[in-house]
């Protein structure tokens, strides 16, 4: 029964991403705790943290996919909700410091006392409780973009207009959450966390726990998104990606949809930003860099857009190749990067899925070929890209 | 004339861009189950009225009513198809990364609620419909085919097609023939004559077989004006029409 | 203290008469004045009192000196020999120099000396006393610095001196100066009610902020003088609030044309192609380094030029950034037309190239951009002082704006450049080769970006993040102003510019440039292609 629910809303590939994604949340931790570090079994605690971050990044990549791959939006301001999502999980860490901090205040985070601060502001109020804490992680990147959604869709700003102002829209936060006086730590923003839910943060179970609880977030919002877009929604979607305007003379509310999928999506990078902080350490106002937010759509290019898997695989790759590169040759780095940009807009416009997607049609065609029969031409594993319209 | 009692009702309708008035005071009248043919020499404005009536384009002056009762100008692109006005475009449009079938299905009238989509599993009663439509489209067998893998001849009819899905009370075909064969266009011909048993119709068309074939009262616009109406005898001897359109 | 009181006027007096019986400052020989040096040590503040009275009857210039060495508490005693001496203090020793002719002396261990002891009311009279001395210096500066003094300390005592100074002053700048100080004076004394108010209308009429403070306590006082006093204070801020206006307009019009020249070039590949250029920043700071090695050619082989480096930076920016940009539409933009966001993160990756590639060569920290002579110091207009750069800005960025509407009314280029944004396919059907129309377009932004780039070099840090700083804000203002059509993005870059400086007092300069991108992004609600649309099918797409 299960099952079969299952399998009408997620295709093959989305199934085993699934599959993969809750294994290594099992096995990662298992193997981190119980095998002996002599092991060649055994993963470091560092190395959960850092495939953990991957893993969170691939998370905002996936929601970034949602808009950009299946509706065309181009945000190159998902990194704001990250963000806020990061900074909402470091309000609870910091309030679970408690008297530990600096200035030993029991209420008011170090930053605070700094400041000279007596009281608390009324918004870090609620954030000394977990799922006060976790409701905000979503919230509040929701309701900030389902108000700008709400505000740019209904007077039809698409395309390049909008990427532009939703990379505003980051660069405005950027500048206020510098400021001290907004109340999140300034330009050192949040950090020192202690514990979460009573866990030591920096204890090798916890990260375990954070990286099995990444795995399994991932693979909801691999589930989801293959809900959505295997929906009759996830077809309007398309179709709004594909002829905006169309799809309207067809009686479609196009700016709700798109509301619709805009809010998921941010809520989505929000629980991504969330997972990111504790495990990373520390959430500062560089988050909200409208260079972050442009790096994550180059995860979604590489993976190959409109599908669903995509996404991860080009998160995890491109910063793995990040990692490797700024550590070994920082000064190719940036090379390496605006090369990757280049070529996949210019010589890989469907990622790397999409590469794999038409060499398989490719194979099936020869092979049809061989036995004489046209075959249907069918949509290459997922790839659903329009045709590039003429320049008008 | 009066707008009750008529399904679609123009009246002095004017709309310029940038200065240019493409419409200039365009009085025209559809009654309920009357299918219409438009000509006119390029740039007379029919795809613009088109604009007009389905919502894309705002007039700047003159009356709209569909229905008798309904001020198109007041509602969007949207609303206007939910009262029941489909429409094929000049240059066709389906949603190419869609499955022939897919197009049909998001076609089809029903809820368009972004809740019910994300809900939505089809019934028997709409996998008929679809069934029947695609018959009637003659692309029965290539349903799963990629929309963006048709002729040009076969996206007009899946539009066709999709205007049918919809169930619109009144259809606007702009140029339904335009790169057809003389068969298809006579095929054409036939479904919209078809159609036509049961709704009301306005289709614009350059090709003057296709439109004697339709065998309906016919309107000329030029420079975004009637010109002449009538019987398409009646408009092919006008004087002025053979001037500015068909020549000689 | 009445009778202190009494007596720094008496000493006032005399140091003013022997002045005036002097005429011009004279020396008197040193062993008239060792012993009145010697007297400043005095057991008490009355005796003190009585040998800064003695001192400045002499009229000796050096006496000043030695005043403000006791005021401000280096005039020492030694113990031994009660000789008095100007004291430094180093390590345990004070370095001593003679009070009288400046010259060194041998250390004086600091137990062996005292300070010679002042207070308030002692330090008020020396300053005094030293108005009253230099008030007829010979020297202009000290005679402007005295009336200052006298301005700052509003003492009333010093009127009568002033009158008579000011009977004599030649200069006029420094006549008004003294104007101003003795009715700052009469304001602080108890003169009658209508001296006062006329000394109201002289203080109101010199420096408005600095009235602002002589006046503001007066605004309470019963009777005419309040009331003079607040109709004064009331036209003063009228005025200042005017100055204010034009400041702002002028500020803003000149971050309006940082802005501009940042835009233009941007809303010319975006108006004509299209084309999303990300890598538009890079340019700018591509111009600015272009600025940096001409100058660093210039200062090694001719520093003679040194004042022209920037005219001949313009032409080489231009060229560098165009035929950069040339290249990149060859290479890469070309293949990507009618796919605008992938445009976008293409040209994304190609600023990121270039921004390395800039770090590698020149390093990542600034380079040092010199400013010629004409850009440098500053004038004053009105109330407001301002800086030659700010204003050769403006110029500059409305001169290139100028002749880059003549390139396009004008010249074949400029035709081609229109009829390609009005509708490319038929552009290109009447036989415009597009392809090429679109590489010089897009290698006359670039070039336009690298101009302002040697502009931003004067006036901002060049180093490879240069420009990052400015994508953002020259897409708001493209964006604001609309496409297709370069006066929006004047007025763009302008009403932009002036906003900032409008919201700044308000809001800060970073709350500022929120609430100026807020209301961008609210705006773009109403009017979704900007201030200056272009209508029409083609821009639908
Ligand atoms: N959105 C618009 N902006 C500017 N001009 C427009 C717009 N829409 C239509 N026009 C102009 O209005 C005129 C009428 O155009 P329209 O498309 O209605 O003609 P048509 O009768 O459909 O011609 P055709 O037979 O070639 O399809 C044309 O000159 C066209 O350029
Ligand atoms: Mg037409």
């Amino acid at each position: 029964m299960i099952t079969q629910w299952f399998f009408t809303h997620v295709d093959r590939r989305g199934g085993i991403a699934i599959a993969l994604l809750v294994a290594i949340a099992l096995l990662v931790p298992l193997s981190n705790l119980l095998l002996p570090q002599t092991s060649p079994l055994h993963i470091p605690t560092y190395l959960v943290s850092l495939i953990g971050k991957y893993l969170t990044y691939a998370l905002l990549a996936v929601a970034l996919d949602l808009v950009w791959g299946f509706c065309g939006i181009l945000s190159l301001g998902h990194g704001a909700f990250f963000a806020l999502g990061g900074y909402a999980m470091g309000m609870y860490l910091m309030r679970q410091i408690g008297p530990r901090g600096v200035y030993a205040d029991p209420v008011l985070p170090d930053f605070m006392v700094f400041l000279n601060w007596k009281e608390l502001p009324w918004f870090w109020h609620g954030f000394d409780n977990f799922w006060f804490a976790a409701l905000m992680v979503v919230l509040v990147p929701g309701a900030l973009a389902f108000g700008f959604g709400w505000l740019a869709f209904r007077s039809r700003v698409t395309g390049v207009y909008l990427s532009i102002i939703t990379q505003a829209l980051t660069y405005a936060l950027l500048l206020a959450f510098f400021r001290n006086d907004m109340g999140f730590g300034g330009n050192n923003g949040l950090t020192d966390f202690k514990d979460i839910l009573g866990f030591n943060i920096q204890a090798g179970t916890t990260r375990s726990m954070l990286f099995a609880a990444t795995a399994l977030f991932l693979a909801l919002a691999v589930f989801v998104s293959s809900f959505i877009i295997r929906s009759k929604l996830g077809k309007v979607l398309v179709g709004v990606r594909d002829a905006e305007s169309r799809m309207r003379f067809l009686g479609y509310r196009v700016d709700r949809y798109k509301l619709f999928v805009w809010t998921i999506s941010a809520m989505m990078a929000g629980i991504a930003g969330a997972l990111y902080v504790p495990q990373v350490g520390i959430i500062n106002p560089s988050e909200f860099e409208p260079a972050n937010s442009i790096e994550a759509v180059i995860w979604v290019a590489v993976g190959g857009r409109g599908t669903i898997i995509g996404p991860i695989i080009g998160a995890v790759l491109v910063n793995f190749g990040k990692t490797y590169f700024t550590a070994a040759f920082p000064e190719i780095w940036l090379f390496a990067l605006g090369a990757l940009f280049i070529i996949v807009t210019l010589f890989l416009p469907k990622g790397i899925l999409g590469l794999y997607g038409s060499w398989r049609t490719k194979l099936a065609d020869r092979a049809a070929r061989k036995k004489d029969s046209a075959p249907p031409p069918v949509a290459a594993e997922n790839v659903h890209l329009p045709e590039p319209q003429a320049a008008e | 004339m009066k707008a009750q009692d008529t399904l679609l009702y123009l009246d002095g309708v004017s709309v310029s861009f940038d200065g240019f008035r493409a419409i200039n005071n365009l009085s025209l009248v559809l009654q309920t189950g009357e299918m219409r043919a438009i000509i006119g020499p390029n740039g007379a404005g029919k795809t613009t009225m088109m604009d007009i009536i389905t919502g894309k384009t705002k007039p700047d002056a003159g009356d709209v009513y569909f229905n008798g009762e309904v001020d198109l100008t007041r509602h969007d692109e949207a609303e206007i198809a939910l009262l029941g006005i489909g429409r094929k475009f000049q240059k066709p449009t389906v949603f190419e990364s869609h499955t022939v079938e897919d197009n049909l299905v998001l076609a089809l009238s029903g809820p368009r609620s972004a809740f019910s989509a994300l809900f939505h599993r089809q019934s028997a009663n709409e996998a008929e419909r679809i069934e029947d439509i695609l018959y009637t489209i003659r692309l029965n067998g290539k349903r799963d085919w990629l929309a963006a893998n048709l002729s040009h001849g076969q996206k007009q009819w899946l539009e066709i097609g999709m205007l049918l899905a919809q169930d619109p009370k009144l259809l606007l075909v702009d140029e339904p023939v335009a790169g057809m064969t003389d068969a298809e266009t006579a095929e054409t011909a036939k479904l919209l004559r078809e159609i036509a048993k049961t709704r009301s119709v306005l289709v614009v068309e350059h090709d003057m077989h296709f439109v004697r074939e339709l065998d309906v009262k016919v309107t000329c616009l030029h420079e975004g004006s009637v010109l002449a109406e009538g019987s398409l005898d009646f408009v092919s001897n006008d004087q002025r029409v053979i001037e500015v359109y068909l020549g000689r | 203290m009445r009778l202190n009181r009494l007596l720094s006027v008496f000493i006032l007096m005399l140091g003013f008469c022997c002045h005036i019986a002097q005429s011009n400052a004279q020396t008197v020989d040193d062993a008239t004045l060792r012993p009145l040096v010697q007297a400043l040590a005095g057991d008490n503040f009355e005796n003190t009192t009585k040998a800064i009275s003695d001192l400045v009857k002499t009229g000796d210039p050096r006496v000043s000196k030695i005043l403000d060495a006791l005021s401000a508490g280096d005039l020492y005693v030694a113990k031994a020999d009660k000789t008095v001496f100007l004291g430094k203090r180093d390590g345990s020793d004070y370095a001593a120099t003679d009070a009288l002719t400046g010259a060194k002396l041998d250390p004086v261990p600091r137990s062996a000396a005292e300070k010679i002891k002042v207070n308030n009311r002692l330090r008020r009279d020396i300053a005094a006393a030293i108005g009253g001395l230099t008030l007829m210096s010979d020297n202009i500066a000290e005679r402007r610095s005295a009336a200052e003094a006298i301005l700052k300390t509003r003492d009333p005592e010093s009127i009568p001196l002033l009158d008579q100074a000011i009977a004599v002053e030649k200069d006029a700048g420094v006549k008004a100066l003294m104007q101003q100080a003795k009715a700052a004076a009469v304001l602080n004394s108890d003169a009658a009610d209508d001296v006062k108010i006329a000394a109201i209308t002289e203080v109101s009429a010199g420096n408005s902020r600095a009235a602002l403070g002589l006046l503001t306590p007066l605004e309470n006082v019963q009777g005419p003088v309040g009331e003079a006093a607040k109709a004064a204070i009331d036209s003063i801020n009228t005025k200042l609030a005017f100055w204010n206006a034009i400041q702002n307009v002028v500020y803003g019009l000149s971050l309006g044309s940082v802005l501009l020249l940042a835009a233009i070039g941007l809303a010319i590949t975006f108006g004509v192609m299209g084309v999303i250029n990300m890598a538009h920043g890079e340019m700018v700071m591509i111009g600015a380094y272009t600025t940096f090695v001409v100058q660093q050619i210039i200062r090694t082989s001719a520093p003679g030029l040194f004042d022209y480096s920037l005219l001949i930076a313009l032409p080489a920016a231009f060229l560098v950034s165009g035929g950069i940009g040339v290249v990149i539409e060859r290479g890469i933009i070309r293949f990507l037309y009618g796919r605008p966001l992938e445009t976008l993160l293409a040209t994304w990756g190609i600023s990121l190239v270039l921004q390395q590639a800039i770090r590698s060569w020149f390093g990542a920290s600034n380079v040092q951009v010199g400013n010629p002579s004409w850009m440098a110091g500053s004038f004053d207009l009105g109330l407001l002082t301002l800086t030659w750069s700010r204003l050769w800005i403006i110029v500059f960025a409305l001169s290139v704006f100028a002749i880059l509407q003549l390139v396009l009314k004008k010249t074949m280029l400029g035709l081609r450049m229109r009829a390609v944004t009005q509708n490319r396919r038929m552009a290109s059907s009447m036989g415009i080769r597009t392809p090429w129309v679109d590489a010089l377009t897009f290698g006359l932004g670039s070039g336009i970006a690298g101009i302002a780039g040697v502009a931003l070099s004067q006036i901002d840090n060049v180093s490879p993040n240069l420009g990052q700083g400015y994508i953002i804000d020259s897409f708001m203002v493209v964006v604001f102003g609309g496409v297709g059509n370069l006066w929006g993005t004047l007025v763009g870059a302008m009403s932009l510019g002036i906003a900032n400086k409008f919201l700044e007092p308000f809001a800060g300069a970073v709350l500022g440039k929120i609430v100026v991108l807020v209301l961008i992004i609210l705006f773009i609600q109403k009017r979704p292609r900007g201030l200056f649309a272009l209508k029409g099918r083609a821009i639908e797409a």
